[in-house]
């Protein structure tokens, strides 16, 4: 039985953190690292040293920076040479990027998905060929570290296996497994819910840097979501945490796709928007279109996606009546799913993601009515609604992080293993 | 927290007309303020007092605290206020960076100092996250209605200001363009700066304002926190003065 934790435990636990400073914030001197991470000059220099001579970072003298004295070294990542390929798999759109240690996109694909029944074969194929495109592209001394993937469903934490993606049609498919073996690098592919790498990703990087209690919500033909309370993802016991799109807001509603009725999903989601607007294709109708290959509908307006919902939200503001009465419709039970979440969590901010970015712009009027109705003073004080920063890239960038967290638990490990 | 920026009991006529009665309004740094009202209520004249393009008749203007003069334009600009107009007022002409500095040229010796203005453009644009302009060597004259927009607000933020005031940023613009601006303008808030913002339109007051000053012919009928009221209420605000406790009471201030 050990004490404590050995001098290699720290000198790890420092490597990943002054990493995970250059990661995250981006170039750095010295001199800023010593008085961020409370080390001294001597550690700070030995850890850079190490990581410098692993090649994740380079340190170079600052440009001129017109103050007397020796310039502090600054620390960049290697984020051309250092990299992970980050997944995206939602109802729409498949996707794929190489993305830089430092958090640059460095190249992506791209694909519009059919909706309908998932096709572990062909996605993961598609996915594996996007990967081979780009890594063909890239320089010799390139190294890849890690893959992941958000996927638009419920994750199992253990294995990464998607047990439930009503909207993906899948239903207990080892993805990351599949994929794994496909891209044939040896490494393995971590999956992770969309929303809740999302709402990572906002974390991190977007508009809730630094804000520790937040709810992201993410819209596209479900509603998903990602909790983080006091800086942690709540994951839940086996990793489904913060589905909150099948809370029900109205008992007796619109029947939702996971057997209840009045879910948030079914009362605010894509369906319920086109079909408050009188624009949605019926019951039935676009899955039979897609199982069978048809096209859209010729009138020229598409019948389902993000185009869809953004055509209502312009009609709205154009003055189509039908529309400004949907959008306030989906609005209000929007704003009265906020409103129990920020009861229960008392987030400092609640980001709207996806295409629910449109919808709450259009309809801010009345979800944030019904916050002040339902939701109780103190919480709703000082809380702050905001859009997505990283927009159609949130789900991405977290799948990217995903990929880093074990470079980041254990730089040096971690890079012998795939170099060696 | 006190205001940063506060209007005390302002008056101001035109002649025998008397637009402004004893208005009081206040902007937080941090904050977005929205100013509300149906159109003939003051909402311009108020700002345009603020700005020094009105001598004001009545009150005062309190700033960071302490009690100014604004005589003028010029001296609403070294308090660090800026008013971005529904009009713009940028150059087609010129390029991006040309219209930020249009009449407050960097010099280096007899010669503009380019490199430093392209660069400061530039820092700018990237301190608001800006994404939708391609290049700052770009003329005014082919961009969008949203990146216009874009480049009036960039232009206000540039000079170190610390209240920036919106007339109608988003009148004109179709929706994805109102979505980007409305997103500019919470930036601006995040970063720091007391933003105002005038607007019709419901849905953005709500989408990015932490208060709602509403004005009533001529009164501030009232100014509340936007996580306190709903929409009915502000309309009631808007066009009839009060709404249950809220707003004027016989014509006065309750």
């Amino acid at each position: 039985m050990r004490a404590g934790p050995s001098q290699e435990d720290i000198r790890r636990h420092n490597l990943g953190a002054l990493l995970r400073h250059v990661h995250l914030g981006g170039p750095i001197s010295r001199a800023e690292l010593t008085s961020k991470m409370g080390l001294n000059r001597s550690t700070i220099m030995a850890l850079t040293s190490d990581l410098t001579a692993a090649g994740l970072v380079r340190e170079e003298l600052p440009r001129e920076t017109g103050r007397a004295g020796r310039p502090s070294l600054v620390v960049r990542p290697e984020s051309s040479r250092v990299y992970v390929f980050a997944f995206d798999v939602g109802p729409d759109r498949l996707a794929a990027a190489r993305v830089g240690l430092g958090g640059a996109i460095l190249d992506r694909r791209e694909t519009a998905r059919r909706r309908g029944p998932f096709d572990l074969d062909e996605l993961a194929g598609t996915l594996a060929g996007f990967a081979r495109q780009m890594r063909r592209k890239t320089r010799a001394d390139t190294v890849c570290v890690g893959a992941a993937a958000a996927v638009s469903g419920g994750v199992r934490k253990d294995d990464g296996v998607i047990m439930f993606g009503p909207n993906l049609g899948a239903k207990v498919v080892p993805f990351g497994e599949e994929l794994g073996r496909r891209l044939g690098l040896g490494l393995p592919v971590s999956v992770g819910n969309d929303a809740n790498l999302a709402a990572l990703a906002e974390h991190s990087r977007g508009v809730a840097v630094g804000v520790r209690d937040l709810i992201y919500l993410h819209g596209d033909v479900g509603i998903g979501g990602g909790i983080i309370t006091g800086g942690h993802l709540l994951g839940g016991h086996d990793g489904y945490g913060g589905e909150v799109g099948h809370m029900v807001v109205n008992p007796g509603g619109q029947p939702c796709g996971c057997g209840s009725r009045g879910c948030l999903e079914a009362e605010v989601g894509e369906r319920a928007l086109l079909e408050a607007a009188g624009r949605a294709a019926a019951r039935g109708e676009s899955r039979a279109a897609a199982r069978d290959g048809l096209p859209e509908p010729g009138d020229g307006t598409r019948r389902q996606g993000r185009d869809a919902v953004r055509a209502v939200v312009d009609a709205a503001d154009r003055g189509d009546i039908v529309a400004q009465e949907a959008l306030k419709r989906v609005g209000g039970w929007l704003g009265l799913g906020v409103a129990n979440l920020v009861n229960i969590f008392n987030p400092e901010m609640v980001i709207f993601g996806g295409m629910l970015r449109e919808v709450y712009l259009g309809s801010a009027a009345q979800v944030r009515s019904r916050l002040a109705t339902h939701a109780m003073g103190p919480q709703r004080e000082r809380l702050r609604l905001r859009t997505s920063a990283l927009a159609d890239d949130a789900t991405l960038v977290g799948a990217a992080e995903l990929a880093f967290a074990h470079v980041l638990a254990d730089p040096l490990e971690v890079l012998a293993r795939v170099t060696g | 927290m006190t205001p940063l920026l506060e209007a005390r009991g302002i008056d101001k006529s035109f002649g025998p007309v008397k637009v402004l009665h004893d208005v009081t309004f206040s902007a937080h740094a941090g904050e977005v303020t929205a100013l509300v009202g149906d159109n003939g209520a003051g909402k311009s004249t108020l700002v345009k007092c603020i700005g020094g393009i009105h001598p004001i008749d009545n009150g005062e203007l309190v700033f960071d605290g302490r009690p100014v003069q604004v005589n003028g334009p010029r001296d609403a600009g070294e308090l660090g206020i800026e008013i971005v107009y529904q009009d713009l007022a940028l150059c087609d002409n010129l390029d991006i960076v040309q219209n930020m500095f249009l009449g407050r040229e960097r010099r280096r010796g007899l010669v503009l100092d380019e490199d430093t203005m392209e660069e400061l453009a530039e820092q700018t644009l990237n301190s608001l996250s800006v994404r939708t302009v391609k290049s700052i060597r770009q003329q005014v004259s082919s961009l969008s209605g949203g990146q216009r927009q874009t480049v009036a607000i960039a232009k206000a933020v540039l000079w170190d200001s610390k209240v920036v005031i919106l007339d109608e940023p988003t009148a004109a613009l179709g929706v994805a363009q109102t979505a980007q601006v409305l997103e500019l303008v919470r930036r601006l808030a995040d970063n720091g700066l007391a933003v105002v913002l005038i607007s019709h339109n419901m849905n953005d007051v709500f989408a990015v304002s932490d208060r709602i000053a509403a004005l009533y012919l001529g009164r501030m009928a009232a100014q509340v926190r936007t996580a306190d009221v709903t929409h009915a209420q502000v309309v009631e605000l808007i066009t009839s003065g009060r709404s249950g406790d809220l707003g004027l009471k016989n014509g006065a201030v309750a």
